[in-house]
């Protein structure tokens, strides 16, 4: 029951892949260049047109993969699991058949038992449209992620789309076994717009974009141990990224979530009292904190080694 | 016995009633309000400085909290009708008659204050064409204006924003008016005088900076396909034929869609030195990879561009900057250079009619003329030839002998069929006639008429309405290239494919353009950060524009 995909791109060759961008790839580019060349196969494929049940009570236009790629293929000559989603669709949003399919990747993961799982997140959380059949989404994924780690699986997320991580998708990052981020990678649970409508402008000014990815997006999360790797907005970048992860992804059993709990307990002690992401980085030890969002890939990467070891599990 | 120095002993009684409030030419914060109501005479014509740019906001806060017992039916005659004060002054009574040039963010209030009889409006005018009028009929007889620091004789350092403070001053100072000046702060010494304090006359040093808005920032991310199609028909479809060195760019995204295409499909054109070189135009970061990768001589601008100074410090080469090493614009002369001086302008708008007229207006917004209509009209006044302009000529008027035809200037309008929220680009009828019938207008309010329109870019193709010999062809020409709006599908099939046998009406294979070709990864820079690293960091991006 398998559907073979073959897609055919003309900027298959190795220098566009370098040097291509995650965030302005579609989710179909991206699996394609995360994956060894021509190794992906895709399950339920647009082909089958499992489309949303709810969208077209809303007149909204449907998209036959639902805004999810799911399938399996090889990374470095191993296999892999692999999930993707589409930003550019109804901004990445679960749904019922979106959820659906990455849960049944997930199970299929934990049956299977010894290949590794990536996501690739580009979602603003719960499509708002499939509400009670999206947020089942996320619990039914969460479930079936933490069963697949309980069985050794490794579970990696993948943060750099433009939608970022948000909603339920950052409730679904929290559980993976590591996570790379990008610089324009974000990831939290309410979005800017929902913090501002609930809490006011005074406490979160959506449209001031740096306050923004300063408090969520890619460097903060990787300084304050949300993130495992930072990755360059690359192809290449976030394929090493992934091939990293896997191989060093940490198993799952009470102790881990013992020492997240505690590690948790210690950064709210740590930062708690700070106001802005700048008085973390500072307490952090950083010399410049107010320019470090402006460090380009490779300063910032080294910088954040310096200052904090990755600590995985507590995001 | 007749009198001719009335304005003079005006202003001197106008300067001692001010006098107490000021230790030299300076007066406090405070004390705004307190001086303006000294210095100001109901019925006044006032200009309150500020455009599309910069603000005199200091000012405008004080011109609104006068007691409008003592200042009423004031005239003002501004650039800009754009910070809140500047409408809150008609509602309060303090103002009554207004001729300004733009009012973006305020577009809808002022029509509504239009309908509601609160304010009387002269004329809504291009920025020159104010300009112009302070200089005749509606000179100013104070000036509020703003720079960026002061010395005690009152010298004005403006910085790179100097944008229209040079008319507004000449035409007060040199008439018996009274100039009032905010600044961020007073110095020692200014680092270059834009304005000599012997024409100033009152200095108030602001606690904040005075607003700019960024309104020239657009972000490549943004950028999407169609406009990067709509990017390549025109370069490859009226830059590269025409040879157009010497333009000016609107701000939307299909023309930065174009600035960021000249270093990538136009060097792979081999356009590079041949096109795009000397320009009126803004400090439109989006222009930053071309003017590292070389394609750009010269940019004389309007106002600068909020992150973009230092940058331009860095490339005096290209721009104009003073003997302290920052930008001077001047909106008048970029103006004048756009009119006189420019082969090419190129500019997206929200609705064009069957005969090519075209308005940013909607039925519940005045959103005014900025330079638009100066920048996209063909100037009766120019004299000298360039290839550009007498090619068009040549198109518009074959028969004609040379010697004797004019030239025309390049105005192009570029647009999606269907613009933003999937309104169409193409309509019947203009929603500023319903604006003019509702408002009793004399003139309904477009911004380029269609006589002046030279060419019209959409998705589907590019219509040359130079060629056209008719009315009929004229309209067939722009249904050709309208898509499936309402007016592209009331097409004649059959005209519209002679109009393209006979090159009026190209389609993008015409050109040799593959549609799928259109790729965001065809833009130099695909993201705010991008232009930063082209600027070799040198352009610090508003926090609005930044996702890092």
């Amino acid at each position: 029951m398998i559907a073979v995909v073959s897609e055919t791109s003309k900027d298959h060759d190795d220098a566009s892949v370098s040097t291509s961008s995650w965030y302005e790839a579609s989710a179909r580019q991206r699996v394609e260049h995360l994956l060894d060349a021509n190794s992906f196969n895709e399950f339920i494929g647009p082909e089958w047109r499992e489309t949303s049940p709810h969208l077209p009570l809303f007149d909204l236009p449907e998209q036959f993969d639902d805004g999810m790629i799911v399938g399996y293929g090889r990374l470095g000559g191993k296999p892999v699991l692999v999930a993707a989603q589409e930003g550019r669709f109804m901004g990445g949003a679960f749904g019922e058949i979106h959820g659906a399919k990455l849960t049944g990747l997930l199970r299929a993961a934990r049956d299977m038992a010894s290949v590794p799982v990536l996501i690739l997140f580009d979602t603003g959380g719960v499509r708002l449209q499939e509400a009670n059949a999206g947020e089942l989404a996320i619990a039914e994924i969460m479930r079936a992620l933490i069963e697949a780690r309980l069985v050794g699986v490794p579970v990696v997320g993948l943060v750099g789309g433009r939608a970022g991580c948000y909603g339920g998708g950052g409730l679904i990052a929290g559980c993976c076994s590591a996570l790379a981020v990008s610089e324009q990678g974000r990831i939290s649970v309410s979005g800017p717009e929902v913090i501002e409508t609930n809490r006011g402008v005074e406490e979160f000014d959506s449209k001031d974009r740096a306050l923004v990815w300063r408090t969520m997006g890619g460097k903060h999360r990787r300084l304050i141990g949300g993130a495992e790797v930072f990755a360059d907005d690359t192809m290449a970048s976030f394929r090493d990224a992934a091939r990293y992860l896997i191989e060093h992804a940490p198993s799952m059993s009470l102790s881990t979530l013992e020492s997240e709990q505690s590690r948790l307990a210690q950064r709210i002690e740590r930062f708690g009292h700070c106001s802005d992401a700048v008085d973390i980085w500072r307490s952090l030890g950083a010399a410049e904190p107010e320019n470090l969002p402006a460090l380009h890939y490779r300063e910032f990467a080294a910088l954040a080694n310096d200052l904090q070891e990755p600590r995985h599990d507590a995001r | 016995m007749t009198t001719w120095d009335n304005a003079q002993r005006l202003r001197e009684s106008r300067k001692r009633a001010g006098a107490p409030y000021a230790q030299g030419k300076r007066v406090a914060k405070k004390d705004a309000t307190a001086l303006l109501e000294a210095v100001i005479r109901p019925g006044d014509r006032v200009c309150l400085e500020g455009d599309n740019q910069k603000q005199a906001d200091l000012l405008a806060t004080a011109l609104a909290a006068v007691n409008r017992e003592k200042i009423h039916d004031l005239h003002m005659v501004q650039s800009g009708v754009v910070l809140p004060e500047h409408l809150d002054l008609f509602e309060l009574g303090i103002a009554r008659r207004l001729d300004y040039a733009y009012s973006g963010p305020q577009s809808q209030r002022i029509a509504k204050l239009l309908f509601g009889g609160k304010i009387e409006l002269g004329a809504v005018h291009t920025y020159l064409e104010l300009f112009a009028r302070y200089y005749v009929d509606l000179t100013p007889q104070v000036a509020l204006i703003v720079a960026v620091s002061a010395d005690r004789e009152g010298n004005l350092y403006t910085g790179p924003n100097t944008e229209d403070t040079p008319a507004i001053v000449e035409a007060t100072a040199f008439k018996d008016g009274i100039v009032i000046a905010q600044v961020n702060e007073i110095v020692d010494k200014v680092p270059r005088v834009d304005i000599p304090g012997d024409w100033v006359d009152f200095v108030i040093e602001s606690d904040k900076p005075f607003y700019v808005e960024p309104l020239f920032t657009r972000d490549p991310g943004a950028i999407t396909e169609t406009q990067i199609l709509t990017a390549m028909l025109a370069i490859k479809g009226i830059y590269a034929p025409y040879g157009v060195q010497r333009l000016n760019h609107g701000i939307g995204f299909n023309t930065a869609a174009i600035e960021l295409l000249l270093p990538t499909y136009g060097e792979r054109l081999g356009l590079k030195g041949k096109v795009a070189s000397h320009w009126a135009l803004n400090p439109h970061p989006t222009l930053i990879p071309a003017i590292e990768s070389g394609w750009v001589k010269q940019v004389h601008s309007f106002g600068s561009e909020v992150g973009m100074d230092d940058y331009i410090r860095a490339r005096p080469d290209v721009f104009f900057t003073g003997p302290d090493g920052s930008l001077r614009s001047n909106r008048a002369f970029s103006q004048v250079a756009g009119l006189y001086a420019c082969d090419m302008f190129i500019g997206s708008t929200l609705q064009i009619d069957l005969q090519g007229n075209s308005s940013t207006v909607t039925a519940d917004r005045v959103a005014g003329f900025g330079g638009a209509p100066n920048m996209g009209s063909d100037a009766r006044g120019r004299r000298h030839p360039s290839q550009p302009w007498l090619q068009a000529g040549k198109e518009a008027d074959p028969d004609s002998p040379a010697a004797l035809r004019r030239g025309r200037k390049l105005v192009v309008q570029i647009g999606e069929t269907f613009g933003d929220k999937n309104v169409p680009l193409f309509v019947e009828n203009l929603d500023a006639l319903k604006l003019a019938t509702k408002l009793k207008l004399d003139l309904a309010p477009v911004m380029v008429y269609g006589d002046d329109v030279t060419h019209i870019v959409t998705e589907e193709g590019i219509a040359n309405l130079l060629l056209c010999r008719n009315n009929d062809e004229r309209e067939h020409a722009i249904r050709g290239v309208a898509g499936y709006t309402d007016v592209g599908r009331g097409r004649d099939r059959k005209l519209v494919q002679q109009l393209r046998e006979r090159g009026v009406i190209r389609r993008p294979e015409d050109l040799g353009i593959d549609p799928l070709d259109a790729d965001r990864r065809l833009l130099a820079a695909r993201s705010i950060k991008d232009l930063v690293r082209w600027s070799g960091d040198l352009y610090a991006p508003p926090s609005k524009f930044r996702n890092w």
